[in-house]
């Protein structure tokens, strides 16, 4: 098996946006390509006009040295190219099995869906993640039915299911723990010896220097450099990615040890926290406070977090400010000075199709008054996009013409406004890029320096270990440990993860 | 926010819910009729329900796709206007053939543009179909300005009377309609249309042929009209380009009721051919009961409304509970 790949000065526009201005990749059979570049840098673009998802609008695409068109996904993966999306290509109502062979069953010679070959060659795909699920899966499973990671892995098996020659993972990491990635490496490894090419998409630096041979970085449309992974470092591959200025902060900051605080006063208790996943939780969390939340993916985190803003039902004894409350509508949450930032904030955190002042002020409209006073609202917002820097044409845009990064800081903002005393974070910082993750980290430090009490769940351990005060790791339900000071070390919390303090490791 | 998850429920268990009510009509009903189960009721019976039928079983395949197609009560009238002025009492078999080649292909060609109009075009499948089903109308109005024709006496009576082997055509015809599911859902096509119905966007990238898929619905759809609009022409034996109106409301209800989910992904034939007939025996109900006969529209839209409405409800109440 050989391919190679080739992406020259590759040009996409949508509308009056320029997605790609001239992008450039190239790839061969035994090699694994790292594409790396900010948030609306255009890689997904690229990536989807290399799977056929995307017609290009100028430039070449040569596929073994010939030019090719792909007017369709049908095209690109007769070629033998193969997408892990970013945001699955699952069918949520559809089995496993019918979903990793959607589009290739294979048939029995009258024409009919072979369904004993499909179940056979499930079960032998599902084996190459085997001992990494929570429980067995079944191939009649429903999509719908397992956690992100699992399903994650599912689009993987997908993608190989038809022995392409071409594989673009893109953010395949993002939802797995480090079991699961590790065995993902381990299976790219076999692709390229099998002579398989490998685009790997992602913003996570080890991930990248651990597992890519070249690298291409992608700046606002254009490459702005390629070259050997082991002939740069991370931080010159940052500086690559990020505009200069920003570039200095990113470095180290984020990592800095933890604080050291006493606490002033409790803002957040919670005694016996249960609903579907939540098995009992207790946590203490105190002003000025920012309190991490680690751990695997669904272990419970998103299910406290959405209960503590009302989402949710659950039973328990919530004390906010010292006064019990229980929340059964997020409006309460808000009046109590509770805010959320959510993690899908493409389905929860914006209105993608309006401005991005109306994003703003959604939940704060009724402090301005009837009419609305609107010079006083622009004037207040355009204190707050000040404050967060948010690069923007104009409150009007629609919040659909931000960049990933700068809409997840329209998020955080529309809370801002209101002030809040409790700030609950759902992963805010997933396939965020690097210089906004680095404003976002200095952010938060100055909302805590603020007296803002922040209970926060990330899926990336490098930021509860660098930012927290306390880290508090959750497994199937419970809090497992609580880490703080001394033993707010990366073995420690990978351990709790595991569920390892009490030798329960799966 | 965490939903109750409905669609597993409705997916695991549609068929009860479904024979369930099956049971409870066919019990009201017997106590109304006791002669039911008779062989001459039960023809008669099902033969009054086989439109709805037909009906029932495209409208399931076009939800599953993820569309929805309320012309077709429109469809079956332009069938029913187009039986009725070309053929007459007097036709010879060979032009009853013909013709009724003709009204498939007719059925067809308007489920074609609506496939048009909501696959390519891209276009609301409720509005285009509402807004089609007038064209259709009009077009029956235009063939057949006030109720006449005819239908030929022979075919017409074999519909009504034939019952092989003791049993009504019409169960021939439902496990013909069954079958055909039973294929289709083992092959690819299938599996596609459940793939489209449950998430385009996916199915898209994994190189399902999306448009196709959803077009080829609306032609299924209009198939199956055209075969309900033969069936009531032959059942009438005359013609009436208002006769497919009252039966749009009720093939959805009757895919509801048969477990199919209206957000599209989910479901099967069965349920809604069994929804059908649910539907006709509550329809019986209602005019044994002395029952003004409106109630019927009533009792069809009361059911899609709370379908519509049923998850929204049970999550409202779940999140009142402290």
């Amino acid at each position: 098996m050989s391919v190679s790949l080739s992406a020259r000065s590759i040009v996409k526009r949508y509308g009056g946006v320029v997605a790609l201005a001239d992008a450039n990749l190239d790839v061969q059979s035994s090699e694994t390509v790292a594409l790396i570049g900010a948030n609306g840098s255009g890689k997904s673009t690229l990536s989807k006009i290399i799977n056929g998802v995307v017609v290009l609008d100028g430039g070449q695409l040569l596929l073994d040295g010939k030019t090719v068109h792909f007017s369709s996904p049908q095209a690109a993966r007769k070629s033998g190219i193969s997408t892990v999306f970013q945001e699955l290509s699952l069918v949520p109502q559809m089995t496993v099995a019918e979903n990793i062979w959607l589009a290739h069953e294979p048939l029995k010679r009258n024409g009919l869906v072979d369904s004993r070959e499909v179940q056979k060659r499930t079960e032998e795909l599902l084996a190459l993640f085997e001992g990494t699920y929570k429980a067995v899966i079944r191939p009649d499973a429903t999509i719908a039915s397992l956690p992100p990671d699992e399903k994650q892995i599912i689009e993987i098996l997908k993608a190989i299911s038809f022995d392409p020659r071409l594989i673009i993972l893109d953010e395949a990491t993002a939802s797995l723990d480090s079991r699961q990635v590790q065995r993902l490496f381990d299976l790219v490894q076999q692709w390229k010896q099998a002579g398989k090419a490998i685009i790997f998409v992602s913003h996570r630096m080890e991930e990248i220097f651990r597992i890519a041979d070249r690298y291409s970085v992608l700046r606002n449309g254009y490459t702005v450099g390629e070259g050997l992974i082991k002939d740069i470092t991370e931080k010159e591959l940052v500086a690559l990615m990020v505009e200069k200025a920003t570039a200095a902060s990113v470095g180290n900051r984020a990592r800095q040890s933890p604080y050291q605080k006493t606490n002033q006063m409790l803002r957040l208790e919670v005694t016996d926290l249960k609903t579907d996943l939540l098995k009992g939780v207790n946590l203490q969390l105190g002003d000025g406070e920012l309190l991490g939340i680690g751990g695997l993916k669904g272990q419970g985190q998103r299910d406290l977090l959405l209960a503590l803003f009302g989402d949710i039902p659950y039973t328990g004894v919530v004390n906010i400010s010292g006064e019990a409350v229980h929340f059964t509508h997020s409006r309460q949450a808000i009046q109590k000075g509770v805010a959320l930032v959510p993690g899908e904030r493409t389905k929860e955190g914006l209105l993608y199709l309006r401005s991005i002042l109306e994003n703003l002020f959604l939940p704060s409209w009724n402090q301005y008054g009837f009419p609305l006073r609107m010079r006083k609202a622009r004037s207040d917002g355009q204190k707050v996009v000040d404050s967060l820097s948010l690069k923007m044409a104009g409150f009007d845009e629609p919040v659909s013409s931000l960049s990933g990064g700068n809409a997840q800081k329209v998020v955080i903002g529309k809370w801002l406004l209101r002030n809040p005393k409790l700030l609950l974070l759902d992963d805010p910082t997933k396939g965020v890029d690097v210089g906004t993750k680095a404003e976002f980290y200095k952010l938060l430090e100055k909302l805590c320096e603020q007296g803002t009490a922040i209970l926060f769940y990330s899926s990336d351990d490098e930021e509860l270990l660098g930012l927290c005060d306390r880290v508090l790791v959750m497994h199937d339900g419970i809090i497992r440990s609580e880490l703080r000071g001394e033993s707010l070390t990366r073995s420690n919390l990978i351990a709790a993860s595991l569920g390892a303090s009490d030798g329960r490791v799966e | 926010m965490k939903k109750i998850n409905w669609q597993s429920f409705a997916f695991q268990r549609p068929y009860l819910f479904t024979l369930f009510l099956l049971f409870l009509a066919v019990v009201v009903n017997f106590i109304f009729q006791p002669n039911l189960f008779d062989r001459s009721t039960l023809n008669s019976n099902m033969r009054v329900f086989l439109p709805s039928i037909f009906l029932a079983a495209g409208q399931a395949v076009v939800l599953i796709g993820g569309g929805i197609d309320i012309s077709v009560g429109s469809i079956v009238s332009i069938v029913n206007a187009l039986l009725a002025t070309q053929l007459g009492t007097e036709a010879s078999p060979e032009k009853t053939a013909l013709w009724l080649g003709i009204a498939l292909v007719m059925g067809m060609l308007c489920g074609a543009v609506n496939g048009f109009f909501t696959a390519y075009l891209r276009l609301q499948p409720i509005i285009t179909t509402y807004a089609t089903s007038f064209l259709f109308a009009g077009i029956a109005l235009y063939i057949l300005p006030s109720p006449g024709g005819g239908i030929p006496g022979a075919i017409s009576s074999f519909y009504r009377e034939a019952t092989p082997l003791g049993l009504p055509l019409a169960f021939y015809i439902i496990f013909l309609i069954l079958l055909g599911w039973i294929f289709i859902r083992k092959t690819r096509y299938g599996r596609y249309l459940f793939a489209v119905g449950g998430q385009p966007d996916a199915a898209y990238e994994t190189a399902v042929p999306v448009n196709s898929i959803q077009f080829s619905t609306y032609v299924i759809s209009g198939l199956m009209a055209a075969l309900a609009g033969i069936a009531i022409s032959l059942l009438t034996s005359s013609g009436n380009a208002e006769i497919g109106d009252q039966l749009t409301l009720a093939s959805v209800s009757a895919v509801v009721i048969g477990g199919t989910a209206l957000r599209g992904g989910i479901g099967g034939v069965a349920g809604p051919v069994i929804g059908a007939i649910i539907l006709g025996l509550i329809k019986n109900i209602i005019s044994f009961a002395n029952v003004d006969l409106w109630w019927q529209t009533f009792v069809n839209a009361a059911i899609i409304v709370l379908a519509l409405a049923a998850p929204g409800i049970i999550n409202l109440v779940r999140r009142k509970r402290p």
